[in-house]
């Protein structure tokens, strides 16, 4: 199953976004792979090193492609990641005032 | 070089309008992390070497975990996002495998690791811009793993001796974490630029820094007294008198350690918040009052089971002791379903900070927890004769803070019985939600003090998510709407007796100032740099001039409106503050 995205983050799949994207990745059992659209090869989207090495900018497309069990889930979630502006900050601090 | 000839200036980007001169140390985290040549494989165990690989990844993300944490409370929870990143990075899959791979080759972990590094390294350098910057990112993995896999020593930048200067080849994200910056005078780096984080970290703590030196700051010693001038991207080795004097008139204005008053004498407290043990040492340097927000959560925060009643005391004392002769307002645990508790049932809402929060989880499933902390903080102010004052924050109603209150008070009752021989602290309310602010008359009543949290008060009043930044316009504390919150809250607790503080971020904003101080608040708690600035500003206010000023302001109708009208006064007051920030 496969999807393609625009990449929605101002900072494209980098720092936060491409942190968020691993870590939810991992968090399904299907096996998800990215590449970006122009036809390069697809790497594993698990692998921090290796989406980051994609060098994904905001605006660009990506592909998601999922195998697996919960596959559509799994792109579900992260189309929204991808395509949410702000990764919104879930880990707000609560120490403020 | 003899003292005649003229300083040779290394030049480099500036990275704050800040200068001062301190001693030199050089940093070379690496310095003990160069390996041996491997031993032959076949004396290595390489279900043993996966082991300790697995152990030092443990490691490695408990530590990140902290270093997050630490960030997001002193820098922000952007820059703390690079962690989140590192943390992925030691999860790698295909550093793992490579790892592994080199260990089944007979590698022990330290040497499997360098190697599997160093081709994706090598790549990421091979990029330009911002992805070269991820090479950064790697080694720092790198050479954490690396550390803990040779049980290397963490140079530890926390204990500096003050007025050092650290001159470092580049600071990674983990140094920047652990520097202290009351006690670094300054760093400069050969590398790196405006955006590194470094450079990041150095702007938003307010110390003076050059990056991307080059080569040339290796002719610095260790020792060797340095001038870093931020402002004009230059790194001075054994500057001349009129240049250090130059660098001191730089920096901040004088420290005043002791309390001040308006020009015409009406007295107001500047006090400190603090979120660690570590910042007391701080904002006692800066000339702190006291404390106004003493945050507790790190006591709870990093750990898998919540610190005991001893533990907390413990803490407590320090705090007081920090400060024999002032006030510290010790905030009661203040936890939501924003930042998740390992050991507390915290389900995740919808919206954490409409959830259960604060005070709701100390009368709630936190009733406990609550009953220990409070008889801590009393334990506490019986052994130390500093002044202990208690605030409970997220208060809504006039029966939570009576609930809270009768917690204490059966609290103060048990001790008693137990011996213990000391009246109850100050008790106070935060004024954080919307109902509080306007219910404060009967608040104030019940209570000795109001403490103003504006950073809630205008995502409440203004209903704009603090961290969203599509309506980052909206949480500006300068509303009208904040402003008239303001206003009402002093009134209604001067009428109830209570002094009434303010411990948000507007506190710590210079160019308010005048206007707080004409809004009638008694104390202003803030980060520990601003409170010079702070001080002197108090010392150049007319009260009757204030006043006007925050009558002016609060009937303005927009934030522009009030921005402008404190703008407009400003313009007299900054000649004043200027002139008095010139004499040391």
């Amino acid at each position: 199953m496969e999807r393609t995205v625009t990449v929605v983050p101002e900072d494209g799949l980098h720092a936060r976004p491409a942190a968020t994207f691993v870590e939810t990745a991992t968090e399904f059992d299907a096996d998800v792979r990215v590449a970006p659209a122009d036809g390069d090869e697809p790497v594993d989207a698990a692998s921090m090193l290796a989406v980051t090495s994609l060098g994904v900018a905001s605006g660009e497309d990506v592909r998601l492609i999922a195998e697996g069990d919960d596959a559509e889930a799994a792109l579900d979630d992260l189309e929204e990641l991808l395509t949410t502006p702000e990764t919104e900050s879930a880990a707000e601090s609560s120490s403020g005032t | 070089m003899t003292p005649e000839s003229a300083p040779r200036a290394h030049e480099g980007t500036g990275v704050t309008p800040l200068s001062d001169v301190g001693s030199v140390v050089w940093y070379d985290p690496n310095a003990d992390l160069e390996l041996d040549e491997p031993p032959a494989a076949e004396t290595v165990d390489p279900d043993a070497e996966r082991e300790r690989f697995e152990d030092a990844r443990e490691r490695a993300r408990a530590e990140l975990e902290r270093e997050r944490d630490r960030t997001a409370e002193r820098v922000g929870e952007d820059e703390a996002a690079v962690f989140d990143a590192h943390k992925q990075f030691v999860d790698d899959p295909q550093i793992i495998d490579g790892v592994e791979a080199g260990v089944d080759d007979g590698l022990p972990a330290e040497h499997a690791v360098e190697d599997a590094f160093e081709d994706p390294i090598a790549r990421f350098e091979g990029m330009d811009g911002r992805m070269a910057e991820r090479a950064d990112d790697l080694r720092d993995v790198r050479d954490r793993l690396l550390r803990l896999l040779t049980d290397a020593d963490r140079v530890d930048l926390a204990s500096l001796s003050t007025g050092s200067v650290l001159l470092a080849e580049r600071l990674t994200p983990s140094d920047t974490a652990q520097l202290d910056s009351e006690r670094v005078a300054g760093f400069a780096t050969i590398e790196g630029g405006r955006t590194s984080h470094a450079a990041i970290f150095a702007r938003s703590l307010g110390i003076p820094a050059v990056v991307g030196v080059g080569d040339g700051l290796e002719s610095i010693d260790d020792g060797t007294d340095v001038l870093v001038d931020g402002e004009d991207g230059a790194v001075i080795a054994d500057p001349t008198p009129d240049q250090r004097e130059r660098a001191a008139g730089g920096r901040d204005v004088e420290i005043r350690e002791e309390s001040v008053e308006t020009a015409d004498g009406r007295a107001v407290e500047v006090a400190a918040n603090v979120g660690t043990l570590a910042e007391l040492e701080g904002a006692v340097a800066q000339g702190a009052d006291g404390i106004g927000l003493f945050r507790t959560e790190f006591l709870f925060l990093d750990r898998e089971a919540p610190p005991d009643e001893d533990e907390q005391v413990e803490v407590y004392r320090e705090a007081l002791a920090a400060f024999p002769d002032g006030r510290v307002v010790v905030r009661t645990l203040d936890v939501g379903g924003d930042k998740p508790i390992p050991y507390l049932d915290m389900p995740d809402p919808e919206n954490p900070f409409l959830g259960e929060r604060g005070i709701r989880r100390s009368l709630g499933p936190d009733a406990d927890l609550f009953e220990t902390q409070l008889r801590a903080l009393l334990r506490a102010n019986a052994a130390e004769p500093g002044t202990l004052s208690v605030m409970f924050p997220m208060v809504a109603t006039v029966s939570e803070l009576e609930a809270a209150l009768e917690t204490a008070a059966s609290v103060a009752d048990d001790l008693a019985s137990e011996g213990l021989d000391r009246e109850v602290p100050e008790l106070g309310v935060m004024i954080e939600t919307p109902s509080a602010a306007l219910t404060a008359e009967a608040l104030a009543e019940r209570v000795d003090f109001l403490s103003i949290g504006t950073n809630d008060l205008t995502q409440y009043v203004m209903a704009a998510a603090r961290e969203n930044d599509r309506v980052a316009e909206l949480h500006d504390p300068c509303e009208p709407a904040v402003l008239r919150a303001i206003e009402r809250t002093v009134a209604a607790g001067h009428a109830g007796d209570a002094w009434v503080g303010m411990c948000g971020e507007m506190a710590g904003d210079p160019d308010l100032t005048e206007l707080l101080v004409g809004l009638g608040l008694d104390e202003l708690s803030m980060s520990a740099v601003t409170i010079p600035d702070v001080k002197a500003n108090i010392a150049a206010v007319d009260t009757a001039d204030a006043e006007t000023l925050a009558e002016s302001a609060t009937d303005a109708a927009t934030s522009a409106a009030v921005r402008d009208r404190v703008a407009n006064r400003d313009h007299d007051h900054n000649r004043d503050s200027d002139s008095d920030s010139e004499t040391p």
